[in-house]
């Protein structure tokens, strides 16, 4: 996989990981398992960092696309987008130039990280 | 949740009999690649950064020898648990100080559409919270010695 879409699938767990320790119900939970979830800071300054090493269109890219989904990276398996469960045609491919086009799907527009 | 419920999350080739790493960090690295290994992730980089990351909001070593690292992750594409031992233990940076021989790494998709993440993190927490249960798994030698003994422990 390309660095770019590594990149921005850390960025999309890193902001799950974000949500979740904000979500009062969510962290509660976990603490009555037994589980401690301190350290949100931590996690912020590890979002601002990684965000530093993002090239600016591939943000944006990713930013418009999670505007419109919860998840903008979505896993391909067997050539099918877990987005939208299409079939990805074979002009799409996994390869990523440093400057070129992210991978995307055309049917939902998500960007695509295959497995 | 049944125990078959609980055993579908678990597999053969997801069972690791002894673990060969010392370190908190080599132990989740190996548990990372069992995954990558049958093919359940494709590549174990981001979803080790995902555990580690995890355990830098706090340990996931429970104490009384346990520890269950979780984590939802773009890389998973279904829920999925490794079970791994570790006869001599491995310091996890415990709530007890002790250290871990039985270790789960749970694994979920980023979109948990099932809504089963938490209360399999809940039941597994469960299971191991009785004794007789962590003793037993700390003697299981194959995979089916280890559904056995959940089943036991569910009462069946």
């Amino acid at each position: 996989m390309s660095d770019r879409v590594q990149r921005l699938a850390q960025l999309q767990d890193l902001e799950l990981m974000i949500r979740e320790v904000e979500d009062p119900a969510s962290k509660m939970k976990e603490e009555a398992l037994g589980f401690s979830v301190e350290g949100l800071a931590q996690l912020q300054n590890a979002r601002s960092r990684l965000l530093k090493q993002i090239p600016k269109q591939d943000l944006r890219a990713y930013q418009r696309i999670r505007r419109k989904y919860d998840r903008a990276v979505v896993p391909v398996m067997n050539r099918i987008c877990l987005g939208c469960f299409q079939a990805l045609p074979t002009s799409v491919t996994r390869n990523v130039s440093e400057a070129g086009p992210l991978p995307i799907c055309e049917n939902c527009g998500r960007i695509l990280y295959w497995l | 949740m049944t125990a078959e419920r609980l055993l579908s999350y678990f597999g053969e080739s997801r069972f690791v009999p002894e673990l060969r790493s010392r370190s908190k960090d080599g132990v989740l690295g190996e548990m990372a690649r069992v995954l990558a290994d049958e093919g359940e992730i494709g590549d174990p980089a981001l979803l080790l950064e995902m555990i580690r990351r995890r355990e830098s909001l706090g340990s996931t070593g429970l104490g009384k020898g346990v520890a269950v690292p979780h984590g939802r992750s773009t890389a998973a594409t279904d829920t999925r648990i490794v079970f791994a031992l570790s006869k001599k233990g491995v310091d996890f940076g415990a709530l007890d100080n002790e250290p871990c021989r039985l270790f789960f790494l749970i694994v979920a998709p980023y979109e948990d559409r099932k809504h089963e993440y938490l209360p399999l993190l809940g039941k597994i927490v469960e299971v191991v919270s009785d004794e007789a249960v962590r003793e037993r798994l700390l003697q299981v030698d194959s995979f089916g010695a280890f559904t056995q003994t959940i089943r036991e422990a569910f009462g069946e």
